[in-house]
């Protein structure tokens, strides 16, 4: 292993326990409505971590990543959905 | 039919493996998807009952799995990295850690389920919780469970991949020029981690 290789494995371990604990004490701060979009965004920033770092997705071949951007639309459609559902009922 | 007669090198049957476990994540990410979908619906129709249930919970239990997986997922990178630069030790031990806290995360969810069992808090029809006894609280543990018993099958699907992993680069099967699978085993289990990061705060925190 690379000191590259280290310094950005434990770089992003760093960033994720950081932002477990924000997480964490945003969850007790009494934010309100916007709580779950909060913890949401910092869990997003979480998942991105873990995506380019340890699965090195930026790295990737044009496919895999075509493959990610396809889920992440029919999330976004999925999501989209949901949201004309609830704000007519 | 052989690997060799359908590709013409490693190289493009490592690309075409690599794009295949890319595929299957991002269907195993829209699984999800559709019962993150499904708690926002309940928890929109809910949103008293599904505050209560959160609150609730056993955040300790939540908070301590979240930070065992994550520090599970860096062993796992570390193990990729590893073998990358022909370490079979290191690799080796990463991999041994990486289970290791897997099984953490099962027991420790296997102790809180008892926990919500002993409390009545079954899912569906089997709800008998006398603390929370609406209709929201039943939908939010049904969903909890179904979620969470969802991912436990995949964290024992990704231990049982990493125990085979281990194997292979302990009998010098996986070695630096030939890792493909322990890269695509260790996607899959940071996968498994992804899921449980946006499990965590709407389960557990965001009440």
């Amino acid at each position: 292993m690379t000191m590259s290789e280290r310094r950005s494995i434990l770089l992003a371990a760093v960033a994720l326990f950081v932002l477990t604990a924000l997480s964490w004490g945003l969850a007790h701060a009494e934010l309100g409505r916007s709580e779950t979009l909060v913890a949401l965004a910092i869990a997003a920033v979480k998942a991105s971590v873990v995506a380019i770092t340890f699965m090195e997705i930026g790295r990737a071949a044009l496919g895999p990543r075509i493959v990610g951007i396809v889920t992440l639309s029919f999330i976004g459609l999925l999501c989209l959905g949901l949201s004309a559902d609830v704000s007519l009922r | 039919m052989t690997p060799e007669d359908i590709y013409r090198d490693r190289a493009t049957r490592d690309h075409a493996l690599r794009f295949g476990m890319w595929i299957f994540l991002g269907s195993e990410t829209l699984l999800f998807a559709g019962l993150f979908g499904l708690y926002t619906a309940y928890r929109a129709q809910y949103p008293a009952e599904f505050s209560a249930a959160i609150q609730h919970n056993t955040e300790w239990i939540g908070s301590i799995n979240t930070l065992v997986l994550i520090t599970s997922s860096v062993f796992v990178a570390i193990a990729v990295h590893a073998i990358r630069g022909d370490n079979r030790r290191l690799c080796l031990g990463a991999l041994g850690a990486a289970m290791t806290l897997g099984l953490v995360f099962l027991g420790l969810k296997a102790f809180e389920y008892a926990q919500h069992f002993a409390e009545g808090i079954a899912p569906g029809h089997h709800y008998t919780s006398l603390e929370l006894p609406s209709l929201g609280a039943n939908r939010f543990f049904t969903i909890y469970y179904a979620m969470t018993a969802l991912h436990a099958l995949h964290v024992i699907a990704g231990l049982a991949i990493l125990a085979w992993l281990a194997r292979r680069v302990a009998r010098r099967r996986t070695t630096a020029a030939h890792h493909v699978g322990l890269e695509l085993g260790g996607l899959y289990w940071h996968l498994v981690d992804i899921v449980w990061i946006f499990l965590w705060p709407l389960l557990y925190l965001t009440a």
